[in-house]
């Protein structure tokens, strides 16, 4: 139960966050996103955000909500978890990349972030009270490719 | 009588619906976790009761159209996230909840029935095969 509890409050994390991402111009996200060139953590991923990401912020910052949306909505309803949980990490990195120098920033809420994902991959927690617990004895006694595949992602 | 597991499941999903309207109640601007107001106050309670009617009486037809529902409610949301015509008034976290419980629903409503042995209420037992 307590898993569950875990993966479902990590996935209100994502989905209350996807809520400052505000089309058209995103411009909190802006503000967060040029950190990672005002306040650089890794130097090739500022480079990146400098070159490739900033250029082209709108489509990249759809793709930051649509993304983050969907890492809250799979871990809230506990399908594919593993699969999310290791995009929740990579997801975590990216912000915390960006951010961690910035001022005002306690670095340890982006460590404990991507502990949180590592505690939900491990523990497969959508199995207990998810619907990869409800799934995987019917994708277990399935043949095709998919529910092979969704066996190892959840 | 023993409820199926896939309908347990979309019972709990509706469940999930109806009471995220707790998440009318947040008074803060800032820490409100979902956006929910204006017609989200209908849309996500309605079809939440809808799935729940159709987990308990075993009707995956109800469960498949609650599904569909949040599915166009979230499809909506995000088309209109951030313009002057916003119809269920809410957010990127509404549309990211409406998102869950459209793929849940789904998920659950066109899941195949047979074999079937898992459960909602606890974890499974671990398959070596998936490490």
């Amino acid at each position: 139960m307590l898993l569950a509890v875990l993966r479902v409050g990590v996935a209100i994390m994502w989905i209350e966050n996807v809520g400052w991402k505000r089309p058209p111009d995103f411009s909190s996200l802006r503000g967060f996103t040029t950190d990672a060139v005002e306040h650089p953590v890794l130097s090739p991923f500022s480079w990146v955000v400098e070159h490739v990401v900033l250029p082209n912020f709108t489509f990249f910052a759809w793709m930051t909500l649509l993304l983050e949306a969907s890492i809250g909505a799979f871990l809230f309803i506990g399908l594919a978890t593993r699969l999310w949980a290791l995009i929740g990490i990579g997801q975590s990195l990216a912000i915390t990349m960006s951010v961690l120098n910035a001022p005002n920033e306690w670095e340890w809420s982006y460590y404990l972030m991507i502990l949180a994902h590592i505690g939900i991959f491990a523990t497969a927690a959508g199995r207990a009270y998810g619907l990869d617990g409800v799934l995987r004895p019917i994708w277990r006694s399935s043949n095709g490719r998919l529910p092979r595949v969704l066996m190892r992602l959840s | 009588m023993t409820r199926h597991p896939l309908d347990q499941a979309a019972t709990t999903l509706g469940v999930a619906g109806v009471a995220s309207l707790v998440f009318s109640a947040t008074t803060s601007s800032n820490n409100n976790f979902v956006t929910m107001q204006g017609a989200g106050l209908i849309v996500f309670p309605v079809l939440g009761l809808c799935a729940v009617v159709g987990g308990i009486t075993g009707r995956r037809i109800l469960v498949r159209l609650a599904g569909a529902g949040y599915g166009a409610a979230a499809i909506l949301q995000l088309a209109q996230f951030g313009r002057s015509t916003n119809w269920i008034d809410g957010s990127g976290s509404t549309f990211a909840l409406l998102l869950a419980l459209a793929i849940g629903l789904l998920v659950v409503g066109f899941a195949p029935r047979e074999t079937h042995t898992g459960t909602l209420t606890g974890p499974t037992r671990r398959s070596s095969s998936a490490g």
